[in-house]
């Protein structure tokens, strides 16, 4: 009824470059987590920077999931990356607040 | 006719053909702005609290790595699947998005029967929500981030029976995109509670 025979053959106006890029986020944040775990359970790196390597880790890894496998690196996200920096922001401000501030 | 052309004539993207659909796509990143700042407040109030366990174990004591690993493994591999649900939603494909939800559905089952195990054994070695501010900010985050993927494996079920009576429609379409994103989201919560919870509890002790 509605369908217009051009329809049904017109090619995709979007071009979806498949698992690839998916799938390589996923190793990333596979190998990122298990130099976490590594970097834990055996004493491979000096104690002392052991968490501030963690921490890194866990962002590099957020930040790949955020971009990749949440679409926060395509066009028309920008409000996304405004609503989610936003709230690291005040995460930041709550978290130094309250361990260096509140409760010393 | 039109049903039997439903497929064809969907547009590429369809979760964002309609203002509808965008709109929710906005206001859901809007409400992950929100569940940020929500979990952090959580976070900031397991990072000042977590070495007044007031006599009670601590976290070196509680935490086995094997078990958060496999949690860990769990989740991040259910968020792999529910990439390949949008992928197949992007193909206009409903039989995929079904299989990998229903993977997804089944390992975020596996992730929560790990925690409830887990927790029922930590309470046996003393570690409760009411035993110490250890015990209360520990449960609170780390079941704040349960209670989401529970909500998120019945959100994802309810989506499923009921495409199987709408079908992949553009009305549809932007609810499959956002469950999708959410599974996501609460992956990306769960890296910094192995982190912050887990793994930094496991060396609290070295550091001093």
């Amino acid at each position: 009824m509605g369908a217009h025979a051009e329809e049904g053959v017109r090619k995709p106006k979007v071009k979806h470059d498949g698992p690839k890029r998916h799938v390589v986020a996923f190793i990333g944040s596979l190998v990122l987590t298990a130099l976490a775990f590594v970097a834990v359970a055996y004493d491979v790196i000096p104690s002392g920077f052991t968490v501030p390597f963690i921490i890194v880790l866990a962002f590099v890894q957020a930040l790949f999931q955020l971009f990749v496998w949440m679409h926060m690196d395509q066009k028309g996200h920008e409000f996304a990356r405004i609503s989610i920096f936003a709230g690291l922001f005040v995460i930041l401000m709550v978290v130094i607040v309250f361990v260096l501030w509140v409760w010393i | 006719m039109a049903t039997h052309h439903a497929n064809a004539v969907l547009p590429d993207e369809p979760e964002k053909a309609t203002l509808e659909g965008k709109n929710k796509i906005l206001g859901f990143w809007l409400f992950l702005g929100g569940e940020t700042v929500l979990f952090g407040s959580l976070f900031a109030t397991f990072i000042a609290l977590r070495d007044q366990v007031n006599g009670g174990p601590t976290g070196q004591e509680l935490f086995e790595l094997p078990l958060v690993a496999s949690a860990t493994l769990l989740l991040l591999t259910s968020s792999m699947t529910a990439v390949m649900a949008t992928q197949a939603l992007h193909k206009k494909n409903l039989k995929q998005i079904q299989v990998w939800l229903t993977i997804t559905v089944l390992l975020g089952l596996g992730f929560l029967g790990l925690e409830i195990y887990e927790f029922t054994h930590y309470v046996h070695e003393g570690h409760k929500i009411s035993s110490s501010a250890f015990g209360s900010a520990f449960y609170t985050l780390v079941g704040f981030h349960g209670g989401h993927v529970a909500f998120g494996i019945l959100w994802i079920i309810l989506l499923q029976v009921s495409a199987t009576k709408k079908g992949l429609t553009v009305v549809t379409a932007p609810k499959f995109y956002l469950a999708s994103l959410y599974w996501h989201f609460i992956d990306v919560v769960w890296v910094f509670i192995f982190t912050v919870v887990y793994l930094m509890g496991m060396i609290g002790g070295k550091v001093g």
